[in-house]
């Protein structure tokens, strides 16, 4: 005679008709640990999205909401800054990314072959440190090394080589500006972007490259096919979080752009900004509601889309 | 599957849940709405009423939301309340955000409902107008009408009360000037070029090319300093062409309103034009700091105390002497002349002023404009509390040495900063210099430097006052995307060399025409409607 399964081994088995209820009883210790997880969660993630109602009301803060329905978004897409401040946003972003995850996995590569401990040691910890500068400081940094007046550092250089005549106004410039925003970026994020990289080298059998030693593969070979194969996983999972993130692009935009290159340089949250501050009149919180939902939107389609093409690619997606 | 189904089913309960929570939030704010028309209109019946000074309640309790203009927790606050509860009688409780924070957290606080609005709160710029249009403050028109102050013979800010109202009506009380931008000049620089102080254009541009191409510092190399540098070549907020009046001249980039009583679009004149054509002239034979669109206000005081540039055009008063202090601290010369305003600028201008104002929420409105904005002015214990604080704190008459000062007994003197050790006090939330009301006992008025005394001169006796610009919806819609596109043709022209005719063409073309027009539209409307 079967005896009858209790539990989460009876769901297992097809005989229980109350899975949840048994599930949440049998796990119940694990559920008591995660709800202030849950509470924090919902008090300060889920909550405050309730504003997100605002997006179809006109609202300066004193008076009752007006309801005006899409009005906002008719105005957004009329609107040329915004328009422009979305292609920014997404260029800024996703050139960011790449180039930022390109330069940590080359440094990681180049950090993981340094035979001296100490030196590794140390190599880490300089290439981490401009991660903990803030941006303010970053940007006042490099403003003085792109100066286009002879005290900065980078036209000086250039103008001892002969290379220009007159300075060159790097952050004033339309056709500078991008390529300095990313140089910058890449100066500051590259480092503690290969944190994630790094371990997962270490985490890689070193009887593989043994191996594939002698069996004749060389450097390049055994980076082709043992290291890449295995930081292709960390790659992507790096590339679709960090995606999620492409549409917050704020503090590196805002203390580096200035009135010359705002149709470079202007960005989502940066149009939200001056539509706030900048108006000569009350912000209607309802319009900038309504860009912050439109801009959140497409950050969650644009990691849905990168979730589907790894499941197309891989086989197996991590959201 | 399954997962799927909790998963909508926890979707679908947020969503409810949400819509649910809108309405209670909805219906609650109803509530605080109709509580704050309510009382909204009691104020204004009140006002209306024009009760006499002497009939006034005398509140209990007085709260209020301040930026750091007012003495800060680190200045000892806490002395300046006890002070100021000694002489009313009144609890006083303030609210003082940090200083940049300020007008987000107020904005925050309006947000949160009438029944959290403090009894008076300090604005400046749009936001006095905002708030004024959207019934958030009370009228005080006919409190100031009948107030003790304006009859005493000693208000001289008639002018600065007048342009603080809006259809006519006083939503906000300035306890002082607005101040403004005066040109200080580089006095040796000045000798070594062998110049004299411009009162032209043509002058003025002479004097940049001889600061640019001469040896005006006098080191032996000709070329190695500039004539000017500015934040910047469109200033942050209202009055926009402070930082470079001599070369946007009667030229202005925002709204203004005409002799004849009609709002236009100063951008879209010809004038603006020359403006420009002047700017870029001077920037491109390297008068003005190449770095000057990525300058902050720091960075060009900075330049300026290591003599890079010679003629700077910052604020009037104490700035006078902090530039004069510094220049010489830095081993410069550092005698400067705050220069009356060319013939073609006529006027330098003032800013408006910030106000205290008394939100419709405040049960005694009348209570509060009495004791607590109008004793400020009172010429006595309660203006020499908001100009200098509390004796023997942030001031004294006592014998004693203050950094490398020494007083007498019986001098008055300000102390040493408990912000800033090191230096001096120099004022608290009143300036004696911007003052509009005359104060006979002001016991600092000997210890205020001659150099910032003769600056402020320089700027009061030739400024004009900034208009206060009307909020509109389309002002609200429109503006924030219109500013962005000027500066961005303004900078368009002058650093990267676009030609003017091109810049206007980009103007018309990405809507800033349009939306000009329909903001001065509804300007004029607001105004036909008066």
């Amino acid at each position: 005679m079967n005896k009858k399964m209790k539990g989460p081994a009876a769901y297992a088995a097809g005989e229980n008709k109350r899975p949840l209820l048994v599930s949440l009883r049998y796990y119940r210790g694990f559920y008591l640990m995660f709800l202030p997880v849950l509470i924090f969660a919902l008090v300060f993630h889920y909550i405050p999205m309730l504003g997100i109602r605002y997006a179809f009301y006109s609202y300066k803060g004193i008076k009752e909401p007006v309801f005006i329905g899409l009005a906002h978004f008719e105005k957004m897409l009329n609107m040329p800054g915004f328009w422009s401040a979305f292609g920014n946003t997404i260029t800024l972003s996703i050139v960011k990314l790449l180039l930022n995850t390109i330069m940590a996995v080359v440094l990681s590569l180049m950090l993981n072959e340094l035979r001296s401990v100490t030196f590794k040691k140390i190599a880490q910890t300089i290439v981490y440190l401009p991660h903990f500068m803030s941006w303010v400081v970053t940007a006042s940094v490099f403003a003085l090394i792109l100066s286009p007046t002879s005290a900065g550092l980078l036209n000086a250089v250039l103008s001892k080589f002969g290379i220009v005549n007159e300075g060159i106004y790097f952050l004033g410039s339309q056709s500078w500006w991008r390529p300095m925003f990313y140089v910058i970026n890449v100066w500051k994020d590259t480092g503690w972007g290969t944190i994630i990289f790094i371990a997962t080298l270490s985490g890689i059998n070193p009887e593989l490259y043994e191996a594939a030693s002698m069996d004749g593969a060389g450097r390049f070979n055994r980076l082709r096919f043992i290291t890449m194969p295995a930081l292709n996983n960390t790659i992507i999972t790096v590339l679709i979080l960090n995606l999620a993130k492409v549409m917050n692009l704020f503090e590196s935009v805002f203390v580096l752009q200035n009135d010359a290159v705002s149709r470079q340089a202007d960005v989502l949250q940066t149009y939200i900004y001056t539509q706030t501050f900048n108006s000569g009149a009350l912000p209607d919180y309802g319009y900038s509601t309504a860009v912050g939902l439109v801009s959140s939107l497409v950050g969650c389609f644009l990691v849905l889309v990168c979730n589907k093409a790894s499941y197309k690619v891989r086989g197996r997606g991590i959201v | 599957m399954r997962v799927k189904k909790m998963l909508a089913a926890g979707m679908a309960v947020t969503m409810a849940a949400s819509v649910a929570l809108s309405g209670c939030s909805s219906s609650a704010k109803s509530g605080a709405e109709a509580t704050s028309a309510g009382s909204n209109t009691e104020s204004s019946s009140s006002a209306g009423e024009s009760k006499a000074e002497s009939e006034v309640k005398k509140p209990e309790k007085i709260t209020i939301m301040v930026n750091g203009t007012v003495m800060t927790k680190q200045n000892n606050r806490d002395a300046f309340e006890k002070r100021w509860e000694e002489l009313t009688g009144i609890d006083l409780e303030i609210t003082q955000p940090d200083h940049d924070a300020y007008f987000d957290v107020l904005g925050q606080t309006f947000a949160s409902g009438p029944e959290n609005w403090p009894d008076a709160i300090i604005l400046a710029g749009s936001f006095y107008t905002g708030y004024a249009e959207e019934g958030a403050l009370w009228d005080m028109t006919q409190a100031w009408e009948n107030s003790e102050l304006k009859s005493s013979g000693r208000f001289t800010g008639e002018d600065v009360v007048d342009n603080m109202k809006i259809d006519g009506k006083l939503y906000g009380f300035p306890v002082t000037r607005g101040n403004g931008c005066v040109t200080y000049v580089k006095k040796k620089w000045l000798d070594n070029c062998g110049l004299s102080v411009p009162t032209t254009y043509d002058e003025y541009l002479n004097m940049l090319k001889a600061f640019t191409e001469g040896d005006p510092d006098g080191n032996g190399i000709n070329g190695d300093t500039y004539g000017l540098s500015a934040a910047g070549f469109i200033g942050s907020e209202e009055p926009w062409t402070n930082y470079l009046p001599e070369f946007y001249q009667d030229a202005y980039p925002s709204f203004a309103k005409g002799e004849d009583g009609v709002w236009y679009d100063g951008f879209t004149k010809d004038n603006f034009k020359d403006a420009l054509q002047r700017m870029r002239d001077a920037y491109a034979a390297g008068y003005i700091d190449k770095e000057t669109l990525t300058n902050g206000t720091k960075d060009c005081r900075n330049k300026f105390y290591e003599d890079k540039f010679g003629v700077f055009t910052y604020w009037a008063g104490t700035w006078g002497s902090n530039l004069k202090n510094n220049l010489e601290s830095n081993g410069h010369d550092s005698e400067l002349i705050p220069i009356k305003p060319i013939k073609e600028v006529g006027n330098y201008v003032e800013r408006t002023s910030p106000v205290w104002a008394i939100t419709s929420s405040c049960e005694n409105p009348e209570g509060v404009f009495k004791y607590l904005i109008e004793s400020m002015l009172d010429g006595g214990d309660m203006e020499m509390l908001w100009s200098y604080g509390v004796e023997d704190v942030h001031w004294s008459k006592k014998a004693e040495t203050v950094l490398d000062k020494t007083y007498n007994e019986g001098q008055f003197h300000l102390r040493e900063s408990l912000e800033i050790p090191g230096t001096q006090y120099t004022k608290q939330h009143l300036d004696p210099m911007l003052a509009i009301a005359t104060w006979e006992g002001d016991p600092g008025k000997d210890s205020v430097k001659e150099e910032a005394k003769n600056s402020q001169t320089v700027f009061n006796e030739n400024c004009r006052q900034a208009t206060i610009t009307p909020s509109t919806e389309e002002m609200a819609t429109y503006n924030g995307d219109l500013m962005t596109l000027k500066k961005s043709i303004i900078a368009d022209v002058v650093v990267q060399g676009t030609s003017i005719e091109e810049a206007f063409k980009r103007f018309e073309s990405d809507g800033g025409s349009k939306w000009s027009q329909m903001i001065v539209d509804s300007m004029n409307k607001k105004e036909s409607a008066k």
